[in-house]
């Protein structure tokens, strides 16, 4: 356990929680918090509104013919979540130390017998399990629609879907929280995670769109290349689910499908896997080593 | 797979007593020309040759076992029935075309049987008036490449072929043989569906295509009528529901096309100058491409159609646009699920012309490897670029000077499709929110976290 600067002065009676116990604790304060605080529930609002929209309207419209095809429902609820839930995830996370510390309330949280590592894993874990719920809450209610509009999508890939958007929302937070420790005002947390959510949705591919048509890429690298953005991953891993083949994305898609083959998912959500572990890791690192509160 | 065979033949001698196929032959030898002879159940060994106009009919369960040699069955005689038996391990010699069923004689009846691990399924050669019906043909497990076809027809002219079930196969293909019948088959796994070449003149009725690479390819193949056939799930490096290569006076109408990669290929269809290709009452759904067409293609008229929810209604194969074929034919053109125009007078018809232009579709005509970025947020910031910025806009791919205001009623019957049940949608549904919803309460409930942190620093 790291040693803090002790700045105020402690109880003689308090008893010392365990470690597992304190992380537990910020945990469930910080998913409390998130469930108060307006962005928050407003995200949950608008996904939930928006998901329920694009079911109940890409249902209505022509009927299903009773096939589940990869069709308007799908596209634009991946269209949505890619959108929307990195948005949410970046910002929830970008806010949270930053927000902290500048209300001055770090200081006061890291005054408790706890080290910083557990301090940021109790911030991260509740943060995560709010993101879930809010995300749960949005797809929960857009099954919903879909049973009773009886078409679409699969339960099983309906499953699936909800399982990559929580792993890629999860990746998103730790992206945010590892903004927010490196940065010491709230507006330029929210500023810097804006940027990186303008980066990972539109940048990123436009350039990749871009380089691939003057360098002339060949489709291994284009691969590769996009196999580094999370949701490009998030979308490739959402597609191989719903429709159990990839040449919906041309050349680049059959390619990735011939030569991974049956590890395509394994990859895809290895990388979105280092998306969370690595950015968190590194926040990890850079909590315990900042001295400055 | 061979110790696999000896271990079925072993237990089949065990069970049902086991004979060679010679058995078959005398009796046949002993009979009179036309005259029908019930085979007892049991499995028969070796490979049958029917040198007689003779109708065989299984009597229960009858196995023609070819032990993984040559063909099973030879039919060398006219007028042969064949009904109701198990024929099965033909030779896997590409060179021998081993099939289970071999055909070389015109008005044989091959019905009701199943056809299993067989490099070809049955083979008609200069057989014409033949009927095929209600087979069940499975194919060897061998690589794409090396399989054989399903079923295939050499110069069988007037055959019918119907209410057979082929599976992981390569073709049910057609050669140089005219006005045929081909109804309610269906064919999956394997490579083309239905698969004409140089054959003209037929009507193909009611046929499932499901998850082979194309469906039902025409070449070279004229004056083919297309009727009620469903093509769903094929995909692949082809992936085409429909593919024409060079045919003249194609009719397609009442077909449902359903996820297909494409829905209709046409490459140079119609070829010669006075023909003309009708697409009519068609369901264009889920696919990505509804209709791909070569830049040349030209006088193909698509009239009363519905495409719904393609990711590209249309779209060429290379650059360059439809302009030289019709959407509309006297007044009435398609139902486009993407058309954002409106119907003032009511008359069904909208008031403005349904012109789809993609910025996006046209980069990958011209740039395949960029449809890696479709479904994404960056594709709609292109398409809503294009739409922002009028020097951007692309030419249309194709004018439908008359859309239809609302999808047009298309009967097509669809069997055994399984409808996502909406139950455990709905078991699902509740499962996420009432999970999410105790998280909530459950966390939400305790009331001594803020105090029991604030004891610490008291």
């Amino acid at each position: 356990m790291t040693m803090l600067t002790m700045t105020g002065p402690r109880a003689a009676t308090h008893v010392p929680p365990s470690h597992r116990r304190a992380v537990l604790t910020f945990a469930r304060r910080e998913f409390r918090d998130a469930m108060s605080s307006r962005w928050f529930v407003l995200y949950t609002v608008a996904f939930t509104l928006l998901a329920v929209g694009v079911s109940f309207l890409s249902l209505s419209g022509s009927g299903s013919h009773g096939f589940a095809g990869f069709g308007r429902t799908a596209a634009g609820l991946l269209n949505l979540v890619m959108l929307v839930v990195p948005l949410m995830a970046l910002t929830a996370g970008a806010a949270t130390i930053a927000g902290e510390r500048e209300r001055g309330t770090l200081l006061y949280l890291l005054a408790q017998p706890i080290s910083r590592t557990q301090l940021l894993l109790g911030k991260y874990a509740g943060l995560s399990l709010a993101l879930v719920c809010s995300l749960c809450i949005g797809f929960g209610l857009s099954a919903g629609v879909l049973a009773w509009r009886a078409g679409g999508v699969g339960v099983g890939s309906y499953m699936v879907l909800v399982g990559l958007t929580a792993m890629l929302a999860i990746a998103m937070l730790s992206v945010g929280v590892l903004i927010s420790v490196v940065s010491r005002r709230t507006s330029v947390a929210t500023g810097l995670a804006l940027f990186v959510w303008l980066v990972l949705v539109f940048v990123s591919d436009l350039g990749l769109m871009a380089s691939s048509i003057v360098f002339q890429l060949r489709v291994q690298e284009i691969f590769a290349l996009a196999a580094v953005n999370p949701l490009q991953c998030y979308k490739m891993g959402a597609i191989v689910h719903l429709n159990a083949s990839l040449d919906v994305l041309g050349p680049v898609g059959a390619y990735a499908s011939y030569t991974l083959g049956p590890a395509m998912p394994w990859v895809l959500s290895g990388s979105i896997v280092a998306w969370i572990v690595m950015p968190l890791l590194l926040a990890l690192v850079l909590f315990n080593r900042r001295r400055s509160i | 797979m061979r110790t696999a065979i000896v271990a079925m033949a072993l237990l089949a001698a065990t069970t049902l007593g086991q004979q060679p196929v010679s058995v078959i032959e005398q009796r046949i030898d002993r009979t009179q020309p036309g005259s029908t002879l019930a085979i007892e159940a049991g499995v028969y060994e070796g490979n049958l040759q029917i040198r007689k106009p003779v109708t065989l009919v299984a009597q229960g369960d009858v196995v023609i076992d070819g032990l993984g040699k040559g063909t099973v069955v030879d039919v060398l005689a006219e007028g042969v029935t064949l009904k109701g038996f198990t024929i099965r391990a033909s030779g896997d010699s590409v060179t021998g075309e081993d099939a289970g069923v071999r055909v070389l004689a015109g008005r044989a009846i091959i019905e009701a049987n199943i056809i299993l691990d067989a490099l070809f399924g049955i083979d008609l050669r200069e057989s014409p008036r033949s009927t095929i019906r209600g087979n069940t043909v499975v194919g060897k497990d061998l690589e794409a490449e090396r399989r054989g076809d399903g079923i295939r027809l050499w110069w069988s002219h007037d055959a019918v072929i119907e209410d057979n079930i082929v599976r992981n196969s390569r073709d049910m293909v057609f050669w140089y043989s005219q006005n045929l019948c081909i109804d309610r088959n269906r064919v999956s796994e394997s490579r083309y569906g239905l698969h004409f070449m140089y054959s003209h003149d037929t009507t193909l009725r009611e046929n499932d295509l499901e998850g082979n690479s194309v469906g039902v390819y025409l070449m070279y193949s004229n004056s083919i009528t297309l009727v009620g056939n469903r093509m769903r799930n094929n995909r692949g490096p082809s992936g085409y529901g429909i593919g024409l290569k060079d045919c003249d006076d194609i009719a397609i109408s009442g077909n449902a096309l359903l996820a297909n990669r494409v829905g209709v290929y046409i490459d140079n269809s119609p070829s010669s100058m006075d023909s003309t290709g009708i697409f009519q009452g068609n369901i264009f759904a889920y696919n990505e491409i509804g209709v791909l067409a070569t830049p040349n293609t030209h006088d193909n008229v698509f009239t009363g159609n519905a495409f719904i929810e393609n990711e590209e209604p249309a779209a060429t194969h290379g650059r360059g646009e439809l302009h030289r074929n019709a959407f509309a034919l006297d007044g009435v053109g398609n139902y486009w699920s993407q058309y954002a125009g409106f119907d003032l007078d009511g008359d069904g018809i909208g008031d403005v012309a349904f012109e789809p232009r993609s910025l996006f579709g046209q980069m990958l005509a011209s740039e395949p490897n960029l449809r890696l970025f479709v479904h994404s947020p960056a594709q709609r910031a292109i398409e809503f670029t294009a739409r922002a910025l009028p020097e951007l806009r692309p030419r249309p791919v194709l004018v439908d000077p008359a859309p239809l205001a609302r999808p047009p009623v298309i009967e097509v019957a669809f069997k055994g499709q399984g409808v996502v049940g909406s139950i455990p949608m709905a078991l699902l549904a509740m499962g996420l929110l009432a999970s999410s919803a105790l998280v909530v309460v459950f966390l939400a409930r305790e009331r001594g976290l803020d105090s029991r942190i604030a004891r610490g620093a008291t």
